[in-house]
């Protein structure tokens, strides 16, 4: 059977399923399983494997699903801020894909290198072909190592981004813990979009805990930050009055007057005001774009990151494409792994609809984001979107109140938590 | 607001007979549609039934019970600002539905 003739159309499919059915021939069940549509899914993370998983549970077997990704474990970014605070311990965010298989999803351990659009077919690095019918794009993002004057990929050690899972959290951690009383840490914040947007503010409140804890309170942390307003702003500011007074300082661009440079090797953060020099621990977190898969395979636009169709999270580029999380140009939806998740169901539920003929219900998104400020004291934001013609649209806000009881705030650290729990459940069991 | 929901289902169109089918012993909730709209509720709340930390099991609850609890979220009478985003978003059909579904997992 050559290659192009493994493109069957649905109505085929469908014959070669009633003609089986209809007959005892021995060996259909080879037929059968080279009939399948195939489905390829790039990327084992929250938008990935959650796709994945829906894909096949949901068609029952008729469609073979292969998930492509090259770690044996899969740490999350989502609580790594936790890890770094000393909340949670490493081996509670790594998770490992043993039981992926449980659901009928094929695993590749491989790196997937680009996408061959014209032949539909997965180019994985060690120069394996993928066909597919469909494919999902799930790479989450990559950093602009260029995007901060003086810093680069070789100063990664040195100023450590912490911003994608492994060995970067570790070093994070550890570079926090040797930071000396009096030390002097300085985040570089990263511009618009990137992943998780109140994420650096809520590693800040982790940093001044430990800092705090560990009774360093002379040590301080200075956030030089392009944006003008932040996720949850209010909420963090009043959290660092409350637990860390005197030890954060944020500064917008109005303040600093623009980051000039970072010298990796001396710690020093030049700023249109202010020179930071001998600085203990410098966290640069850099501007993003989507992973180079995408835009390999010339599915981002001029922003780096991926235009979508907001009822399916179908690539506005190629129909047969779906792009999820970071990577994607969500509308009002935050890069995060609960929205990763949200549209990894949205997108299954298009493929099946389109590979089977299974039913369609009106897509529907939902996102919380969490941030731990100090123990038992815990913020939120979210909403429910849903698509419109131009973007997927945020329709029901909510974020959490300054001023809320103590007992609301341990509530929502309980609620984060079992959230934790929850997605790790659903992408992995 | 249980019989009007129950009403308004029957002048659908493709939900009744779905609802023939399983309405046995229920309250005739779109089983079909109720394990759709739940994958958007599983991200927190574990389909097996385990409960970690703060995120309460919501499997295998009498129906009227999960209906009352939804509808106590829509209407901004139970306090929490995700269960009450999530629930303004759902017509009393899906909420039937979702308390189908989820009524008849068992926990594993």
């Amino acid at each position: 059977m050559t290659q192009s003739r493994l493109i069957f159309s649905r109505r085929e499919i469908l014959a070669g399923f009633s003609a089986i059915a209809g007959s005892s021939v021995i060996g259909a069940p080879a037929v059968l399983a080279q009939a399948k549509p195939q489905v390829v899914v790039i990327g084992g993370g929250a938008g990935g494997l959650t796709a994945a998983k829906y894909i096949a549970k949901d068609s029952e077997g008729k469609i073979a699903v292969t998930l492509v990704e090259e770690n044996v474990n899969y740490q999350t970014c989502f609580h790594s801020n936790l890890y770094l605070g000393g909340f949670r311990d490493y081996a509670s965010i790594l998770h490992s894909y043993d039981k992926v298989g449980s659901n009928g999803v094929q695993m590749i351990r491989s790196r997937a290198t680009v996408i061959d659009r014209d032949k539909k077919e997965v180019v994985l690095r060690d120069g394996r072909r993928l066909r597919y019918d469909r494919v999902v794009v799930s790479p989450g993002i990559d950093l602009k190592y260029d995007s901060v004057p003086g810093w680069s990929q070789a100063a990664e050690e040195a100023m450590p981004h912490g911003w994608k899972p492994g060995a970067q959290t570790r070093l994070l951690r550890r570079r926090l813990d040797a930071v000396p009383n009096g030390g002097t840490i300085v985040m570089i914040a990263p511009p618009n979009p990137y992943r998780c947007p109140p994420g650096p503010y809520e590693r800040v409140s982790m940093m001044a805990h430990v800092l705090k804890t560990s009774g360093k309170t002379r040590s301080k942390i200075f956030i030089i930050d392009p944006k003008e307003t932040f996720s949850k702003q209010g909420l963090f500011q009043e959290g660092w009055e409350k637990h860390y007074k005197g030890m954060v300082e944020w500064l917008g661009p109005k303040v600093h007057d623009g980051l000039k440079s970072v010298d990796p090797k001396s710690g020093t953060v030049v700023t249109g005001f202010e020179t930071y020099k001998n600085a203990a621990l410098v966290n640069v977190i850099p501007a993003q774009m989507a992973g180079s898969i995408a835009r390999d395979s010339g599915l981002a636009n001029a922003s780096g990151f991926c235009p979508i169709n907001p009822e399916t999270m179908q690539s506005a580029i190629d129909k047969l494409v779906y792009v999820l999380g970071d990577a994607a140009i969500a509308g009002d939806m935050p890069k995060s792994a609960f929205s990763a998740n949200s549209q990894a169901k949205v997108a299954a539920m298009a493929i099946r609809a389109e590979l089977t003929g299974s039913r369609v219900f009106p897509a529907r998104y939902t996102n919380t984001c969490w941030s731990l400020l100090a123990p038992d004291d815990t913020v939120k934001v979210g909403g429910a979107f849903e698509p419109r013609p131009d973007k997927i649209t945020s329709t029901v806000p909510f974020v959490s109140k300054t001023g809320e009881s103590a007992d609301l705030r341990k509530e929502t650290q309980a609620e984060n938590m079992g959230w934790y729990g929850g997605i790790i459940a659903d992408m992995f069991t | 607001m249980q019989r009007l929901s129950v009403a308004l289902r029957l002048a659908g169109t493709v939900v009744p007979v779905l609802m023939l089918s399983t309405s046995a012993h229920s309250s005739g909730g779109d089983r079909e549609l109720g394990k759709h709209l739940s994958s958007e509720c599983v991200t927190c709340h574990q389909i097996s039934g385990r409960v970690t930390a703060g995120i309460p099991a919501i499997i295998g609850l009498p129906e009227d019970q999960f209906i009352a609890m939804m509808n106590g979220y829509r209407d901004k009478l139970r306090d929490n600002q995700v269960m009450q985003t999530i629930a303004v978003k759902f017509k009393d059909d899906e909420i039937s539905a979702l308390a189908a579904y989820f009524g008849s997992l068992k926990r594993r």
